[in-house]
């Protein structure tokens, strides 16, 4: 694809998410992140030669204004929002940058605020259907996981089973916002959302803050553990597959989980079987398991077999959201995905503490957000 | 005295002035490749073949439910009631809508039933018009 060179992560910094509450702003938690991301690189802002600046929820000039906290150099600054897979949209533009050699060392940055409870807004829709009620998340997520559910047999107690093991993993992460176990218990008897989705299905929204640093190698301030970067790749809805009215009965395309996915193979060279850990999309822990399903990591339906098996816990062959996920981390539209990426970093240099998975070298990443669109990306060591 | 009825979006179905007929929804099909598109489309262009050859079509007035769910919480801009039901409905032409369910019996509700168009109220605001909307009724509950 005329990608010339490599594509390192010199450093990432990201703050605790946390609850919406008044006093704190977008730009608070975007700077902390940006400085943090800068002292883990050992650079200075005036190292940085381009910025792309991932939120949903802000305003205009968001990236800017942020940046701005720290210090005004002149460089190109663009807001990337692409919903819930901003970050990694943004992530993908830096990588891009610098592997076609425009720029040795590019920012890229993710955060956002929160403004307004219960079900997630959006213009997108026109003014009857949002009358109607329609599009409303996490109802067609709802939709979807009745479906699967008749599909491949999967139960509410997988789908429990799959916030318990996110929520134990979250206990191990300073950043998330929950901390605290879960039981299958606990998820049953939580509050209905929407038939079948309770409310610890279901991930928190949440504010904060997520950097990285993207640079050649050779501006590495350190050689050690060098991670590079595999696959950064990104697709749109395709027609009649997993769009917004239930797919096309008669025409049968993948979706663009699908083609982001086999966008990232082809880009990296690999298959899901060489994947060490994965960062998959728990929105809701039902798609957890449909997403990992479309990507190939397991056929179709298999998903809730391996959990059962164990092989996404920690422990296991595949561990996937070490971190806790969306379920603990919560989800700030913007930060999201780098906060994923960051995982899969800290993972691969074993900076990982009492969450590490021993022997990972190649982690992937995957946000996928309205749109739709879907994307992944890919870490090696 | 019966309140005005007034539909939340003019041409989403066929109004007849002779009442033995019924309501049907009203909706786009090309004639390139097919597909059939619900609401009816604006503009003449097939976002699956991108050819300019939409003709109008009304729809089954019965499918079956392709899937559902019950949602507990009121969205923003939503006038109906709350808990509501809210489907895909799969017609027999092929093609996949979304709609409210009537009735109240939600538990009931399963993949796969047959459901019957009706036009329903969505709500009434205070001053008199029945704001009025389609949705599928489940046929044997």
């Amino acid at each position: 694809m005329g990608m010339t060179r490599d594509v390192a992560v010199a450093g990432v910094g990201l703050t605790r998410f946390v609850k919406p509450q008044a006093g704190m702003n977008y730009w608070d938690f975007g700077s902390q992140a940006v400085l943090e991301a800068l002292r883990c690189a050992d650079m200075r802002l005036g190292d940085v030669q381009e910025a792309f600046c991932a939120s949903v929820y802000t305003d205009t000039g968001a990236g800017h204004r942020t940046l701005a906290e720290i210090g005004l150099k002149g460089i190109p600054i663009i807001n990337v929002e692409n919903a819930c897979s901003s970050g990694a949209s943004a992530f993908r533009l830096a990588y891009q940058a610098i592997a076609t050699e425009l720029y040795d060392v590019v920012l890229v940055c993710g955060f956002d605020w929160i403004p307004q409870k219960g079900f997630l807004p959006s213009t997108f829709w026109p003014e009857w259907e949002r009358r109607m009620g329609f599009n409303v998340q996490p109802a067609n997520y709802a939709m979807r996981t009745l479906r699967y559910m008749e599909e491949t047999g999967a139960t509410v107690e997988d789908f429990a089973r799959v916030t318990v093991k996110n929520r134990q993993n979250g206990a191990l992460n300073p950043n998330a916002l929950f901390q605290k176990p879960v039981t299958i218990q606990d998820v049953l008897a939580s509050r209905m959302i929407a038939v079948p989705l309770r409310l610890l299905n279901c991930c928190p929204l949440a504010q904060g803050g997520a950097a990285v640093i993207l640079s050649s190698t050779d501006k590495l301030k350190s050689k050690s553990k060098p991670v590079t970067v595999a696959a950064s790749v990104l697709a749109s809805g395709v027609y009649g597959a997993y769009t917004y009215t239930g797919d096309s009965v008669r025409i049968s395309n993948p979706s663009h989980v699908v083609v982001s996915a086999n966008q990232a193979w082809e880009a990296s060279g690999w298959g899901p079987e060489d994947m060490d850990i994965v960062q998959a999309y728990d929105t809701t822990s039902p798609s957890e398991l449909w997403t990992l399903e479309a990507m190939g990591f397991c056929k179709k339906g298999e998903a809730v077999k391996l959990l059962r098996e164990g092989v996404f816990d920690p422990g296991g062959r595949l561990p996937v959201n070490t971190d806790g996920g969306l379920l603990s981390r919560g989800h700030p539209m913007g930060a999201t995905a780098l906060a994923q990426i960051i995982e899969i970093f800290t993972q691969l240099r074993e900076e990982a503490g009492n969450r590490q998975v021993p022997k990972c070298k190649i982690g992937l990443a995957h946000s996928m957000g309205a749109g739709p669109n879907s994307s992944i990306t890919i870490l090696k060591r | 005295m019966t309140a005005k009825q007034v539909p939340l979006k003019e041409g989403l179905w066929t109004s007849a002035s002779d009442k033995s007929q019924a309501p049907q929804l009203v909706a786009s099909q090309c004639e390139a490749c097919g597909e059939i598109f619900f609401p009816k489309k604006e503009k003449n262009i097939c976002v699956n073949c991108q050819n300019e050859s939409l003709k109008t079509i009304t729809l089954s007035r019965t499918g079956k439910i392709y899937s559902y769910t019950v949602v507990m919480q009121r969205p923003a801009e939503y006038l109906g009631p709350v808990p509501y039901a809210l489907a895909w409905v799969e017609l027999p032409e092929g093609v996949r809508i979304e709609s409210l369910l009537a009735g109240g019996d939600f538990e009931k509700l399963r993949i796969g039933m047959d459901v019957e168009l009706c036009i329903e109220r969505l709500h009434e605001p205070d001053g008199g018009a029945e704001i009025c909307t389609y949705k599928f009724k489940p046929v044997h509950i």
